[in-house]
């Protein structure tokens, strides 16, 4: 095998995991979307699938719900419910009641999105190939900056709805006006206000997906070691260092994944009771 | 405490704040750019905005902790 086969085996290895199975207008070549009516069928299938997931186990918990002395898995759902309440709690002024739900849907289903990073790169689409014919399949909707951007949009669009509420639109439209230089400098404080309203949902999405997206990165180039380079009596060596750089990028992705939830989730909640307070 | 600790959790982002307000910067001005045809004057001036005022957000957010 020459250095530059090699080479070129491993871009297209890495290309190929991160390529969405895009339907409708994508381009036939790279597959990547082509214009605004392409659909990451994969994307949709897995944020799906695991909200459905979500849904489900709570509808089950719920009816199976124990008092005194509860199991170990109503235990762990009461912990992380308790975890995210305190925060809203802590964060939020006054009282809405979407808040806290919003945030633990948000926390749980990221991280849930987020998990799909943890599951070996090659087994999902091994199998979608082998038993669907599916030549390209993205686990990790969390990878896909559509997903990212989806949510961070839908927060952001909750930002300006409680916003108006709160302040109503001629309050709305003053914090753009007066702020951050006062009367002399409207203008100025109109693009900057606007500026600083739009890096809100671009921090969001932009941030949780570039730590998934580099960690899905990690995991594949780990994935490499052992698949291109172990080849007769090297195998000894490069298999069990990918399994054990692998084992080691897992445990400090687990802390990754989860962090990058509890992030979008706390910001979530500061954007939305910063939209609730009359000072900006 | 309340009121102390929903700004202090700002402080998550601070590190994503100052490049997401210049890429917002950027993007606006190329928005305003391409309707009003006049690449690529507000493109550089939102973009500078952008960039003076990630300063001036990072620096406000870390102004608090001290």
């Amino acid at each position: 095998m020459s250095g530059s086969s090699s080479g070129n085996e491993t871009v297209e290895y890495i290309q190929h995991h991160l390529t969405n199975l895009c339907v409708g207008d994508c381009d036939p070549v790279t597959h990547k979307a082509a214009g605004f009516w392409a659909l990451h069928l994969d994307t949709v299938f897995f944020s799906v699938a695991l909200g459905v997931l979500m849904i489900v186990v709570s509808a089950r918990l719920g009816r199976n719900l124990v008092t005194g002395t509860p199991g170990g898995f109503q235990n762990f759902v009461e912990m992380i419910i308790d975890f995210v309440s305190g925060q809203v709690k802590d964060t939020f002024p006054g009282h809405n009641p979407m808040i806290a739900p919003l945030a633990l849907t948000i926390f749980v289903w990221v991280w849930l999105m987020n998990f799909m990073d943890l599951i070996p790169v090659d087994l999902l689409p091994l199998i979608a190939s082998g038993v669907l014919g599916i030549e390209y399949l993205k686990v990790v909707p969390t990878t896909d900056l559509n997903t990212t951007m989806a949510m961070s949009l839908t927060v952001f669009a909750l930002i300006i709805y409680y916003n108006i509420k709160v302040k109503g639109v001629g309050g709305y439209l003053k914090m753009f006006v007066f702020h951050p230089f006062g009367k002399f400098f409207i203008p100025v404080n109109i693009v900057m206000s606007t500026i600083e309203e739009l890096a809100k949902p671009l921090s969001l999405g932009l941030r949780l997906f570039g730590n998934l997206f580099a960690g899905e990165l990690v995991f594949l180039l780990i994935a490499l070691i052992g698949g291109t380079m172990a080849v007769g009596l090297g195998a000894l060596i490069w298999f069990p260092l990918q399994v054990v750089l692998d084992l080691g990028w897992l445990i400090f992705h687990l802390l990754v994944i989860t962090l990058q939830a509890f992030i979008f989730m706390v910001l979530t909640i500061v954007y939305l009771a910063m939209a609730h307070t009359e000072d900006h | 405490m309340s009121e102390q600790k929903g700004p202090g959790l700002l402080l998550i982002g601070v590190g994503t704040m100052l490049t997401s307000m210049t890429v917002a910067g950027f993007g606006l001005g190329l928005f305003v750019d391409y309707w009003l045809d006049t690449q690529p004057l507000f493109m550089l001036i939102f973009g500078g905005l952008g960039i003076v005022g990630g300063i001036i957000k990072v620096h406000g957010l870390l102004s608090k902790l001290g």
